[in-house]
């Protein structure tokens, strides 16, 4: 599992059949400090209700994601596993 | 997924039975700075499995891994790169 | 994927029982030159892969790497992690055959 920052949202038309209905959010994974980057973004999907400026955990976990689409041919690599509280000031 | 900005393709005269026909599309993943301008990507280039029919210039979603080959279930390829969709627009935050 | 050219063989007598019988190539990776779209250059890595295709030195191929290596009738009960799908015919970049093989 990463932690990772919703840095914004991304649509498509012509995808993989497994894809129809879901959100696709982009998602920077954090370095140690928490702000910067860590890699490269990455396109993730969401029934929770992420937005961008999120900070969520995302989850790499194939039959996971398998399971979470419902499709056993799904090429979906992460998902988004829960939204992190607001820390108290 | 990563994205990556197809830039070319890749033909090959024989291949693995299970790839025939397939198409190969050669595309470079984008870091974020490269997503608010892909203009000139300067990553490592990657070969990828494409049956959407990507065009150059166009910016698609790469599944790598094992999960590249999951489309293919129960018949998996030998494919660790697959074209997940075809992005019409990607709206980055900036103040991020 | 990635391209890679054959730039040799590996013959090992002494191996795992399940390589027996199969042929292994020296690879180095190539990669689009980010300085000038138009050309490849190598990585400066080298991997060995299994090659079921009958891939020759000097040849640019497709290889596949991780666990997607296992995922043919040819390797899937092989303890590997590389393997060449393809030998590559041409290399277009934007309009430009960026290699042709000869």
């Amino acid at each position: 599992m990463l932690y990772a920052r919703i840095v914004g949202t991304a649509t498509s038309t012509v995808k993989h059949v497994s894809l129809a209905g879901w959100k696709l959010l982009v998602a920077q994974p954090l370095a140690a400090d928490h702000k910067s980057s860590e890699g490269d973004p990455v396109l993730v999907v969401d029934q929770l209700g992420a937005g961008v400026g999120s900070l969520v955990m995302i989850t790499g976990d194939c039959q996971g994601n398998r399971e979470l689409l419902g499709d056993n041919s799904t090429p979906v690599c992460w998902s988004v596993l829960g939204l992190e509280d607001e820390r108290p000031r | 997924m990563r994205i990556a900005k197809v830039i070319g393709s890749v033909l090959l005269n024989r291949s693995h039975a299970s790839l025939a026909r397939a198409q190969f599309k050669l595309a470079i993943p984008l870091s974020l700075d490269e997503l608010r301008d892909p203009s000139d990507p300067q990553g490592d280039s990657i070969v990828v499995y494409d049956e959407l029919h990507a065009g150059v210039g166009n910016l698609i979603a790469v599944s790598e891994g094992c999960e590249a080959a999951q489309p293919f279930y129960p018949d998996l390829k030998p494919v660790d790169a697959y074209n997940a969709a075809i992005l019409d627009r990607i709206d980055i935050d900036n103040s991020i | 994927m990635f391209l890679a050219k054959v730039t040799g063989s590996l013959v090992a007598t002494q191996k795992n029982a399940a390589m027996r019988g199969y042929k292994l190539l020296v690879v180095e990776p190539c990669r689009v030159d980010v300085q000038d779209h138009h050309r490849l250059i190598a990585i400066g890595r080298t991997l060995v892969a299994v090659d079921t295709l009958g891939a020759g030195e000097g040849e640019m191929v497709l290889v596949t790497q991780g666990s997607s290596a296992r995922f043919t009738p040819e390797t899937k009960d092989l303890p590997i992690d590389t393997v060449i799908i393809g030998i590559v015919d041409c290399i277009q970049v934007d309009q430009y055959k960026v290699f042709n093989q000869e």
